[in-house]
């Protein structure tokens, strides 16, 4: 157990959840972009830290994959999304800064509440991680709720994978490599999809903006 | 053996779907469809005779009394949709409603759904069950906005979020199921399958499993539709082409099910039987009452199926709350046959919009004038639907009321039986409005009627007579949940 | 002995504060390709001030003509519980955290008061929007010492520089959370970019400047150190709560020329850091202020929320 490993992995850790912040206090979709593939990279980063605390290659794999399709290939994805369809700024969101940042404090609180029991069980280095992890689930779907912008709540959706990513590798050392294949595979034509509808959206309602989308009720 | 050419056929589907669309692909898929009917029959004799595979090379199978039970019954709807899809593709090119490419893509997405679904029911490890139903929402989400229209991508992307969004929930549960697993061993081979599972049960956390179970329930019961996860459902199924709609509601959501009935014995040996039956009652209670509001107000004859089946999915959930062999046996039967009428139904909405060209129930009164036999099967489907003997679905709600009475939920169960009743009356009252009412017949053009008949058939024969085949596997199923 | 350091670290506070701005307007300068005045001429400043007579508006009560000394003993009080070059002294005892935050708030009110005494447009502005911030920078502070001070089980600030010490908790993750957030808190308590820039007198941006406008002669030169002697006490924090190696912990000669040292080497370094950053960004427009500070209080909560579960 090299605890310089495991206060790096704390750091990440850490990092990964003020990356999630950013999403909520910026305003542009680039910043919004930017902040993703830095998380996205910072996960890799702790997932290849564990690959070294556990000698396991195969770990090292999915960090190379985590930050090679997470962090380059997804962001240049939503880039040339953003270019085609987009907008660069939010609409105003629901909630201002101030009060959506207050109520991801009380999200990061609820994690750790939540997972008190998991942490204090588990035996593994990383248990300081579960809650930052959780808290990251958490403010991804805050934000998928909250946003009125249809690609923010895409990037929202992509946070709150990242957030699971790091949760399974707090709690595990991540999941056996055929259901990591099969996730990647599953988030990669996820986005595919909804870079689609996103498409018929905009040719449709000549807006992204998802509270316009009120033709269905009842 | 069987379940390889099952699951051949639809790939074999997929496969001609890459080709540019001829008119032979539609007929050539009914074949493939019931080819695979066929196999999933012996699929169910192999069981009797118990000598199903448990490996395929690396991939560990699960075929126990449950995964044959739903083999059959997607089988059977896919058969049916299949069906009827070859009159309802032929209308849609007809009148202009799909092109030609667009009708490939229909039936390559279809088969690729309807394999997800499939490859879901059969593998033991969760994690892969899991990939497979998040493969079948994104299946599903382009054959609903297949039709570009304004509500139908408003659907489509509100199924795509909340889908996703549930579907990572459920994978929170995977995860952490896991964890509890790899404290115990760190061996990963297999470690997550669900055979497995059940055998550790014993040895598990309570907290860990208890915690699981809450993101397990709210994620997969997204994907089943319960209250109140259950938003984009209504959305969902009115906006898809009729056959999907008969899929969608009839089997993905009991699919759904499956899945949490996989965790469900785990977490009762590892947290007791309370837990997760408090859930379940809690829930179903809360779908029926939500099904019951939104019936009453209803004025789209598709959303109310869909609403429906929120009601049924809650139903089913009740009776696996309830529990004992009564009431687990009754619910099982209640997910094939709510498959099989509300597929009817779905399928018969779909003749009515090709004609009404409207899915509001102000356009589409009369129907006893205009569609005659979609009209009239349409009045005894939903009659089935809502309880009526001698359907196989009156005997099954009762028996779920008898099995909470008999659990001792007494308040419960009343509630229960009250908003029953409530949604019979709201429904009965929109059918009399789509029956009755004065309207030129017009000239009927060539409906597909014989796929949603056969289901209404079948429905009524279960309810009279339980063929003994399928008496000896619901038995097996409740034994093999009960620990 | 120990008092007699206890009493001179305000002294040095006193001493040093004027070098430190100076050094930073330096730096700036030379950032900016200027040659821009020498490092000690805020010292010159105050000579020249001192000097020159105080004038008083007409219409200032007593609250104008107090207030500069008021602040200026309430920040150098303070400054008597901030560890400099030593830790264990008695003056730990003296107050802790709170007293600490209320020093400051208090310098800070009367400053606002002040401000509106005059009743000059700028004043009032000022002070409004300096209230502002304040409201908003001074529970971040709070929260981000009092992370530390969970894992120190204290709160008097000698006594978690002697905790850091010894048990290395300034390196722990949530400390450095809770280091970006006060250093953020900082930038907004001293009127320093992107929340204030201390050299404009645009009314559109003025915010300390403007609540100190009306001051002349040995006022404005009380309260000109006060400010300056207010950021070196934030940097004095902020390299000694945070990373307090050097720092004495016996009352040796040597040890305490080295924590001096210690000190210069920090302070120096922070205020390369603070030149840097207000060589490179822009001053944020008002109203993003209060969004800036949401940031650094979810960070400093977050340090809290980590060290307490």
């Amino acid at each position: 157990m090299n605890p310089a490993i495991v206060y790096l992995v704390e750091l990440g850790s850490g990092a990964i959840l003020v990356t999630a912040l950013a999403v909520i206090w910026r305003h542009s979709l680039q910043a919004y972009i930017g902040a993703f593939r830095l998380q996205s990279f910072l996960l890799g980063a702790v997932a290849a830290l564990l690959s070294q605390l556990q000698g396991s290659l195969e770990l090292l794999g999915v960090a190379l994959l985590i930050a090679l399709v997470k962090g380059w290939f997804i962001p240049r994805f939503l880039r040339r999304l953003l270019a085609r369809v987009g907008s660069g700024r939010e609409v105003r969101p629901y909630l201002n800064v101030a009060a959506s940042l207050l109520i991801c404090g009380a999200l990061v609180v609820v994690a750790y509440s939540a997972t008190a029991d998991l942490v204090a069980a588990s035996r593994l280095p990383t248990r300081n991680g579960v809650p930052l992890a959780l808290a990251v689930v958490l403010i991804g779907f805050f934000v998928l709720i909250s946003r009125r912008q249809a690609i923010t709540q895409v990037i929202g959706f992509l946070v709150l994978e990242n957030g699971i990513a790091m949760l399974a590798l707090m709690v595990s050392y991540g999941l056996p490599l055929m259901v990591e294949l099969g996730v990647f595979l599953d988030v990669l034509i996820a986005l595919w999809i909804m870079q689609v509808v996103v498409y018929r959206i905009r040719d449709t309602f000549d807006t992204l903006d998802v509270t316009r989308l009120k033709g269905l009720r009842h | 053996m069987a379940l390889a050419l099952i699951l051949l056929c639809f790939v074999a589907g997929a496969v001609l779907c890459l080709l540019p669309y001829r008119a032979w692909l539609p007929g050539a898929h009914l074949g493939l469809a019931a080819l695979a009917a066929v196999a999933g029959s012996i699929l169910v004799a192999e069981l009797d005779r118990g000598t199903l595979p448990r490996r395929w090379g690396a991939v560990a199978l699960r075929l126990d009394a449950l995964s044959a039970f739903m083999v059959a019954t997607i089988l059977l709807i896919a058969l049916l949709a299949l069906w009827h899809s070859r009159g309802y593709v032929a209308r849609e090119l007809a009148r202009g409603g799909l092109e030609p490419h667009q009708a490939g893509r229909y039936y390559l997405y279809l088969d690729a759904f309807i394999l997800m679904m499939l490859i879901a029911v059969v593998v033991d490890n969760v994690g892969l069950m899991w990939v497979a139903l998040e493969a079948t929402t994104l299946a599903t989400v382009l054959l609903i906005g297949l039709h570009h229209t304004k509500e139908a991508i408003e659907a489509s992307w509100k199924y795509l979020l909340i889908g996703s969004v549930g579907i990572a929930l459920a994978f929170i549960g995977t995860v952490l199921v896991y964890c509890d697993v790899s404290i115990l061993e760190p061996a990963r081979e297999g470690a997550l399958d669900g055979s497995r599972l059940l055998e550790q049960a014993a040895s598990f956390h309570p907290a860990f499993l208890r915690l699981a179970f809450v993101f397990l329930f709210l994620g997969y019961g997204t994907k089943a539709g319960l209250a109140p996860m259950h938003t984009w459902l209504p959305d969902a199924h009115s906006e898809a082409p009729a056959p999907v709609s008969a899929l969608m509601s009839g089997v993905l959501l009991s699919v759904s099910l499956y899945a949490l009935l996989r965790f469900k014995p785990v977490v009762d040996l590892a947290a007791g039987a309370d837990f997760s039956a408090r859930f379940m009652i809690g829930f179903g209670l809360l779908s029926l009452g939500i099904a019951a509001g939104m019936l009453v107000i209803q004025r789209n004859y598709k959303r109310m199926l869909a609403y429906s089946s929120v009601e049924h999915m809650g139903v089913v959930c009740l009776g696996l709350g309830f529990g004992g062999s009564l009431g687990t046996v009754a619910a099982l039967l209640h997910i094939l046959f709510h498959a099989l009428g509300k597929s009817a139904l779905f399928l018969l909405a779909g003749n009515i919009q090709q004609t009404c060209d409207s899915t509001q129930i102000t356009q589409a009164t009369g129907l006893l004038r205009r569609l005659p036999v979609s009209g009239r099967l349409f009045g005894v489907g939903t009659l089935a639907l809502l309880g009526a003997p001698p359907f196989g679905i009156f005997f099954t709600e009762l028996a779920i009321l008898r099995a909470g009475f008999q659990a001792g939920y007494l308040a419960l169960t009343l509630a229960a039986a009250a908003l029953l009743a409530v949604i019979f009356a709201a429904m009965l009252a929109h059918l009399q409005r789509l029956l009755f009412g004065e309207v030129e017949r017009a000239a009927a053009a060539e409906l597909t009627v014989a796929p949603a008949a056969f289901a209404l058939g079948l429905l009524l024969l279960l309810g009279v007579w339980l063929p003994p085949p399928l008496a000896r596997l619901v038995e097996r199923i409740g034994m093999e949940l009960m620990p | 002995m120990a008092w007699w350091i206890a009493l001179f670290q305000p002294l040095l506070a006193l001493l040093l504060a004027p070098l430190l701005v100076g050094f930073i307007a330096w730096l700036k300068a030379g950032a900016q390709q200027r040659r821009g005045a020498p490092p000690w001429q805020p010292y010159l400043d105050l000579r020249k001030l001192l000097a020159k007579e105080a004038v008083v508006s007409r219409h200032a009560s007593w609250l104008l003509r107090t207030t500069p000394g008021l602040v200026f003993a309430a920040t150098v009080a303070a400054a008597a519980l901030v560890p400099a070059i030593a830790v264990g002294l008695p003056s730990d005892n003296l107050g802790d955290l709170l007293a600490l935050v209320s020093l400051l708030l208090l310098a800070t009110f009367f400053l606002a008061l002040a401000g509106l005494d005059p009743g000059s447009a700028f004043g009032g502005m000022g002070s409004s929007r300096e209230m502002t911030i304040a409201s908003l920078a001074e529970p971040t502070l709070l929260m981000a010492i009092f992370s530390l001070s969970l894992g120190a089980g204290t709160t008097h600030l000698g006594r978690i520089a002697e905790a850091a010490l010894i048990g290395g908790i300034g390196l722990h993750p949530s400390a450095i959370l809770a280091f970006v957030a006060m250093f953020i808190a900082m930038l907004a308590e001293n009127a320093r970019l992107p929340v204030d820039n201390p050299s404009t007198h645009l009314e559109l941006t003025m915010i300390h400047e403007a609540m100190i406008l009306e001051y002349s002669g040995r006022h404005l030169a009380l309260v000109e150190w006060a400010a300056w002697t207010r950021l070196y006490l934030f940097l004095a924090m902020l390299a000694n709560l945070f990373f307090p190696w050097g720092i004495a912990q016996t009352l040796a000669p040597l040890a305490l020329i080295g924590a001096a040292a210690a000190l210069l080497a920090k302070l120096a370094l922070l205020a390369l850091v603070v030149a840097a950053l207000e060589t490179k960004v822009a001053k944020l427009r008002l109203f993003r202020v209060p969004e800036l500070l949401s940031v650094s209080f979810i960070l400093a909560f977050l340090a809290v929320a980590a060290s307490y579960f």
